[in-house]
């Protein structure tokens, strides 16, 4: 029943150089990245088992912390805390439903320590929005020496590969509605967060949560089904989800 | 005296001028400052205490094998059953619950050894050390039922059972012309204090033990703690120091055995602080209750019949719950109402989910909001207003009780009622749009000061002038949270004149006065009765001394701050007072019995009642079913207000407190395992969720009543939860009937209204 309590005293901490650095050590120790910590601590300290090591990213590696306009949109680096993004001029221009939405995400000293990167890799309150949005996943991988590029929603964190920023369309033309649904009004871990995305000509949907996140891309009328394939087992969410979803579409074309 | 004249109605707000404020340690507190008995780490010869726990809800305990742990890097000691050196047993009302499991465990929690080491790290290593042979039994877990199932002690699991009558309730319903019947549940509440159960045990190199803990009556824990440590009392003594809240939560002994024993067995003081996860799985709860109410009134309205049967889960052991269970039995005969005939029952069970006892209303809330969810559904099934209903019903200030009991009130309800009925909150709020469905409800409840029924209720206080020339007022209260120190220093400088410099409280001391346990909204009305006793004669000493050393009259004289004046001017400090007066001059004692009906033989429920009906404003979000509370109005009636920064905070943290209990918080159990293990599960409210709140005070205490002042620490709970949930029929037309409130189950039933319609 009880950990072996001095097994939180002797992690050891990896501290590489370099990003490939540290998809080498990934690769070699098997051990987990960390950024901010305040997803993975919280799991360990309940399921009372913590790694032996632990291989820490550094947000001074150049594109790692901080957002920059790149011509076609934005690039969000993985360890730019969730405080920084909600209070970021580009976002407040490029997504200025991001900022007040961000009061919803955790508390303040989550914020100030929680990664973007972090957020998506466990699948937290971002992940609606930035799989809304078509977000691409730069990421280095031991196999590759160049930076690699996917889409949000084919990545796979875990994989060892290392999440190094994102790149975020220019959806200053785009309307986008926002809704999460947790527990409380403040630091609640989501229920279910929906996102639409809609870039003049087609709407883009998506949710995480309880159910995981996801791209949704079936009609309204089929939409219950994919939820439930889906792994969004409680009726009463899916019913929650869908009424957030058909909300926000109507807001979206209202506006429109 | 007691006439149903219009009382005096005014809005509390806090006065930020030099007088009004908040005392310093209320800031200190805010910034944590305040050192809690678990910050005293720099003690000389600390050793660090862990107490290992049963992984099991219920089983025989075959083994207990301590030899690997006895050998671990820095341990000192490893105690068990066996080295408990006196009576293996606490717990305030029945002494039931083992400070180390014998031969059986009986929730998951239950302590079966302890340990102390150099640092916390290796106590807990040598308690995971610890090889334990558990032989499963069959887990009690529905308390409906308990009493049919395997008794966890002697005897069955039904550890009380009570019943209040008044008429016949069966003739009652029948010749009544609308009745409702319904079943109400509320849930598992953690008091989830800032600081967990924790503090220190040091022995005084004569034999005996110094504890420096969180708790609510360092004289009671006293005896236990001397009966355990199978010491005579005089060698034993607590100081309850400032801890980081309790709520009922630290009224039994948490660490205390524990760390004693350690101590004694060590020689040296040893600390136990229960982290977040054991607090969760091993501290007191509040009672679970499940009750069916069937209540009738005629055709216009008149209450005629009230059926209550009720079953409350008081866990493993019994700690309060008969007390509370008392309460609850008491709140639940409707106590603000005439009805003719009543018939309530209650049974209270033991069971396998963990440990309830006492918690902030003590059993009066689950009532209430059951009583007060009647009354609604009543009104509705009627087609009455539910203030009518109400109106038609209260009682008048002249009446007894439910119980025929005196009772003693400082407003008349109606006037409590009408102040409620003219709240701003019923005015419609600002459009809110097709998403938000927003209503607004009210509930009346009414709660007593003090012990009641009879049990056994007092205390003492002390006044001294100390050598440095402050007024030092000493009590046995402990002060957690709730600012009495502020309350005490306003009460004096009220009475005396002086600053607020001039005083020094001092608490919790168990070799200082006794004024009994700091609960029950009873700590107030005692301040209050001991001051009125040891000032008037106190101060006329101080008058005397000071005319004798200055050669002025002393009539002529008043104390004021810093010292005695003389027409405006200040004549003599205190401190000089002080240094010249003869030892003991100005010490004064005084002891008094909580206030009691008069003429009762055996006193029935409670005599000093309050007041409060609380109206919220609810925001329910038609596409999700979650409910904001945006707005909480009360109008209290509970004497005069002597401090109201400490007023306000009572009222509105308990009203938080009961919002938490019927939005979010509960404490599900499992084959008897708590489901929630830390507070990112569960989930109290944060200050995102606490609405805009108002605390009106009805006063319409006479001049001359002998119990102007009144204890408010529970009354802020009482109606918030029927209020909340009446709001959110308003908003929605459902009415939840089980709490905490499920946003989804809310969600289908709007979802099925709007199918209807």
């Amino acid at each position: 029943m009880q950990a072996d309590p001095t097994q939180r005293d002797q992690i050891r901490v990896l501290r590489p150089a370099t990003p490939r650095e540290a998809v080498a050590l990934a690769k070699t120790t098997g051990a987990p990245y960390i950024a901010g910590g305040s997803g993975l601590q919280p799991v360990w300290e309940r399921n009372g088992s913590w790694p032996r090591q632990i291989v820490a990213l550094n947000p001074g590696w150049p594109g790692f912390r901080g957002i920059e306009e790149t011509g076609q949109g934005l690039r969000v680096g993985a360890l730019t805390t969730l405080g920084e993004l909600a209070q970021h001029p580009l976002i407040h221009r490029y997504l200025p439903c991001l900022p007040e939405f961000m009061d919803q995400v955790a508390g303040p000293g989550v914020r100030h320590l929680g990664t973007v990167g972090g957020n998506l890799c466990a699948g937290g309150d971002l992940s609606a929005l930035f799989l809304a949005l078509d977000a691409q996943v730069h990421r280095l991988s031991d196999d590759d020496p160049q930076e690699q590029c996917q889409p949000l929603e084919d990545y796979s964190a875990g994989d060892g590969t290392l999440m190094t920023a994102l790149s975020i369309p220019d959806s200053r033309q785009w309307r986008i509605g926002l809704e999460k649904l947790g527990y409380r009004e403040r630091f609640s871990p989501p229920r279910a967060t929906v996102a639409c995305v809609h870039d003049g000509q087609t709407m883009r949907r998506a949710v995480c949560g309880e159910g995981g996140p996801a791209r949704l891309r079936s009609s309204e009328t089929d939409q219950d089904t994919e939820l439930t394939a889906g792994g969004w087992q409680d009726p009463a969410l899916r019913l929650a989800i869908q009424r957030m979803l058909a909300f926000l579409q109507e807001d979206i074309a209202r506006d429109h | 005296m007691t006439t149903d004249r219009p009382a005096s109605i005014s809005t509390l707000a806090v006065d930020w001028g030099p007088e009004g404020q908040p005392g310093d340690t209320l800031y200190q507190r805010i910034d944590g400052q305040l050192d809690y008995p678990t910050d005293l780490l720099n003690l000389p010869g600390l050793l660090h205490g862990a107490i290992l726990r049963s992984d099991q809800a219920h089983a025989r305990l075959l083994a207990v094998d301590t030899r690997v742990a006895r050998t671990m890097p820095g341990v000192h000691s490893v105690v068990t059953a066996e080295d408990v050196p006196g009576l293996n047993r606490f717990g305030i009302v029945v002494r039931d619950q083992p400070v180390f499991c014998e031969d059986r465990v009986r929730y998951e929690g239950d302590a079966i050894a302890a340990v102390a080491a150099d640092t916390p790290a290796q106590a807990r290593a040598a308690i995971a050390a610890i090889r334990v042979e558990y032989q499963p039994l069959p887990v009690v877990e529905d308390a409906a039922s308990a009493e049919n199932q395997p008794a966890l002690h002697e005897g069955s699991n039904l550890l009380a059972q009570e019943s209040l009558t008044r008429g016949d309730v069966d003739q009652a319903l029948a010749a009544c012309a609308v009745v409702v019947e319904h079943e109400y549940r509320t849930p598992r509440q953690m008091h989830g204090f800032m600081e967990t159960e924790g503090g220190v045990a040091l022995p005084d190199g004569n034999g005996g033990v110094l504890f420096r803990v969180g708790c609510q009556s360092g004289h009671r824990d006293v005896e236990q703690l001397a009966d355990i440590l199978a010491l005579p009392r005089a060698q034993v003594s607590v100081e309850a120091m400032t801890t980081g809240g309790a709520f009922g939560g630290k009224d039994e002994l948490t660490i205390q055995p524990a760390a004693g024993i350690l101590a004694l067995r060590t020689g040296r003081p040893v600390m136990i602080h229960l982290d977040r996860f054991e607090s969760c799985r091993s501290g007191m709860k509040r009672h679970p209750v499940a009750v069916r109410m069937t209540t009738g009134c005629d055709a216009r309205g008149h209450l005629l019949a009230h059926r209550v049967d009720a079953v409350l889960d008081t866990g493993a052991y019994a700690s309060l719950g008969p007390a509370v269970l008392e309460n609850f039995m008491d709140h639940a005969t409707a106590p603000l109402y005439r009805i003719d005939s009543y018939a309530v029952t209650g049974r209270l069970v033991y069971t396998n989910n963990g440990l309830c006892g006492a918690f902030r209303g003590f059993g009066g809330n689950q009532a209430t909001f059951a009583v007060e969810s009647q009354l609604d559904a009543l009104a509705c099934k009627l087609g009455m207003d539910p203030g009518e209903l109400r109106r038609k019903n209260l009682r008048s200030r002249q009446e007894p009780g439910s119980r025929g009991q005196p009772v003693r009130w400082t407003a008349a309800p109606a006037t409590v009622l009408d102040a409620a009925l003219a709240s701003p909150l019923w005015q419609p709020g600002n459009p809110a749009g097709a998403r938000w469905l927003t209503g607004t409800g009210l509930a009346f409840g009414a709660q007593g000061n003090g012990l009641g029924d009879g049990l056994p209720d007092s205390g003492g206080g002390r006044l001294s002038l100390t050598p440095e020339g402050r007024i030092r007022v000493e009590f046995g209260f402990a002060d957690y949270g709730q600012d009495i120190a502020g309350a005490i220093t306003r009460s004096v400088c009220d009475a005396l004149g002086c600053g607020s410099a001039d005083v020094e409280v001092v608490l919790g001391q168990s070799r200082g006065p006794d004024s009994g346990p700091t609960s029950a909204s009873r700590s107030s009305v005692m301040v209050h009765g001991l001051l009125s006793r040891m000032l008037p004669e106190w101060t006329q000493t101080l008058k005397r001394l000071a005319a004798e050393l200055t050669g002025q009259p002393a009539e002529d004289l008043a104390p004021g701050t810093g010292g005695l004046f003389l027409q405006g001017r200040r004549l003599i400090d205190y401190r000089e007072l002080a240094g010249k007066a003869p030892p003991d001059a100005l010490v004064a004692e005084a002891g008094q019995d909580f206030p009691v009906a008069p003429g009762q033989e055996t006193p029935v429920g409670r005599y000093l009642q309050l007041q409060i009906a609380t109206i919220a404003r609810v925001m329910v979000d038609r596409l999700t079913g979650r409910v904001r509370v945006t707005d909480l109005h009360h109008i209290t009636a509970a004497g005069r207000v002597i401090y109201p920064p400490g007023y306000l905070g009572q009222i509105e943290g308990a009203a938080v407190m009961g919002l938490g209990m019927t939005l979010t918080e509960d404490m599900p159990t499992r084959k008897g395992r708590m489901q929630r293990d830390n507070l990112d599960q569960y989930l109290m409210p944060t200050i995102g969720d606490a609405p805009a709140q108002r605390v009106d005070v009805v006063d319409d205490t006479p001049e001359n009543d002998p119990y102007p002042i009144r204890g408010i620490g529970e009354l802020g709970i009482e109606a918030v939860t029927p209020a909340i949930v009446s709001a959110i029929e308003a908003a929605t037309g459902v009415r939840v009937r089980t709490l905490p409130v499920s946003p989804s189950a809310l969600l289908e039933a709007i979802q099925a209204r709007e199918a209807q319609s």
